[in-house]
């Protein structure tokens, strides 16, 4: 699936359902990430049923929750991903996955950043999907095997043959690249 | 105050993407809480989530998939919203398994200075808080597998350095140490270890041991 789409649109999408509760860019969301979404779970094992569920779910979060979605911290593609993240997480562990709490008091603030120096996650997202598209293929593999199939490192290694060591250092040469894709203040 | 020791880059990339066990995602959201650092980190590990995700193959769903969620779109969701926090030592994360309140919890005393609590987290990973006055600790130990320190109050220290509050230290199997909590408030710690039956067997070594005395 390479159909190139806008990350700008699919924002201003989730932005029209939160501002004017627009059915129209809700159907426009539902048709671009259900699919994928619906795959993404396959992906990570669950049979068609269970994704079909999950993928309605996550839309239905999607029309509830997009008054939360905040395009200064992730980009529309990863909100969702969060969100089918955290529903596989509850459905399968019947629990709520652990998160911090922005509302803690204890949370200690973020540094300081200029009010010119919001980050724009949609453009960042086509950066970093050109970085992950060139990541040496030992890298990319551990990082798909996080994402796509799930595994902590401990497994990923047994499951490569290869030292827990070289797996560590293999995600945070990943992580090191993607950061620079990103670019400063992310 | 700021924090020294951090998680590994590892255990942020597996709680960003869900891989994480309940044990260690309480350990690295509790973290976050604490530090702004890893938060930029998890959001920059999503953001590959998220990018991923927009590649993945697409799987249509069920014909009718739309109009079903069309029909619940306005019906009230059962959702409880988590309700604001009071202010409270404990991490929100924890405070799910907790409460807001360590003083409150029946700790298990192994010795007068070192007491713990069990934490009913899933999977095969374990979760427990640990207390030690100052001058207590932990007899010295090495690892089955990988266990991980976040330091909740006071501080402690052990032949690889000073922890204190937010820090994580992180132990492979080939770690040997002794931590040693500082002079000061109690040292809590949230303990993780992904061999469950290492610390069970290391219980009767803990017990009858004082360090500092």
């Amino acid at each position: 699936m390479t159909e190139a789409v806008d990350p700008a649109r699919l924002n201003a999408l989730v932005a029209a359902v939160a501002r004017a509760r627009d059915r129209a860019a809700f159907q426009a969301l539902f048709d671009h990430f259900a699919p994928r979404v619906k795959g993404y779970l396959m992906r990570l094992g669950a049979g068609s049923a269970v994704a079909e569920d999950l993928a309605q779910e996550a839309m239905l979060a999607v029309w509830r929750k997009a008054g939360l979605f905040d395009p200064a911290k992730a980009s529309a593609s990863t909100w969702i991903f969060t969100i089918a993240r955290n529903l596989r997480i509850d459905a399968i562990r019947k629990e709520r996955r652990p998160e911090p709490d922005p509302a803690d008091p204890l949370q200690r603030p973020e540094t300081e950043r200029a009010a010119d120096e919001t980050v724009d996650w949609a453009k960042a997202e086509e950066r970093l999907r050109a970085a992950l598209a060139d990541l040496p293929r030992e890298q990319s593999q551990v990082i798909e095997l996080s994402f796509l199939a799930e595994k902590p490192h401990s497994l990923i290694a047994a499951e490569l043959g290869l030292p827990l060591g070289t797996v560590k250092s293999r995600i945070r040469l990943a992580m090191a690249r993607l950061r620079v894709a990103l670019g400063d203040g992310i | 105050m700021s924090i020294t020791h951090h998680p590994g880059e590892e255990l942020l990339i597996a709680y960003a993407s869900g891989a994480a066990s309940d044990a260690v995602s309480l350990l690295v959201a509790s973290h976050l809480s604490l530090c702004p650092d890893c938060r930029a980190a998890v959001s920059r590990a999503e953001a590959a989530g998220g990018t991923l995700l927009a590649g993945i193959a697409p799987v249509a769903l069920e014909r009718d998939a739309y109009q079903s969620v069309l029909a619940r779109l306005d019906k009230p969701s059962a959702e409880i919203l988590r309700s604001a926090k009071i202010t409270s030592e404990v991490p929100a994360p924890l405070q799910a398994y907790v409460g807001g309140d360590f003083g409150a919890l029946d700790w298990r005393h192994i010795t007068a200075g070192l007491a713990y609590f069990p934490l009913p987290t899933k999977g095969r990973t374990r979760a427990r808080l640990i207390r030690a006055y100052p001058g207590a600790g932990v007899a010295s130990h090495s690892h089955r597998g990988e266990e991980w320190t976040l330091v909740l109050t006071g501080s402690f220290t052990d032949a690889t350095g000073n922890y204190r509050a937010g820090d994580v230290q992180s132990a492979t199997p080939q770690v040997r140490h002794k931590p040693v909590a500082d002079p000061g408030p109690a040292c809590i710690n949230l303990v993780v270890t992904d061999a469950p039956l290492i610390f069970e067997g290391l219980l009767p070594k803990i017990v009858g041991r004082f360090f500092g005395f």
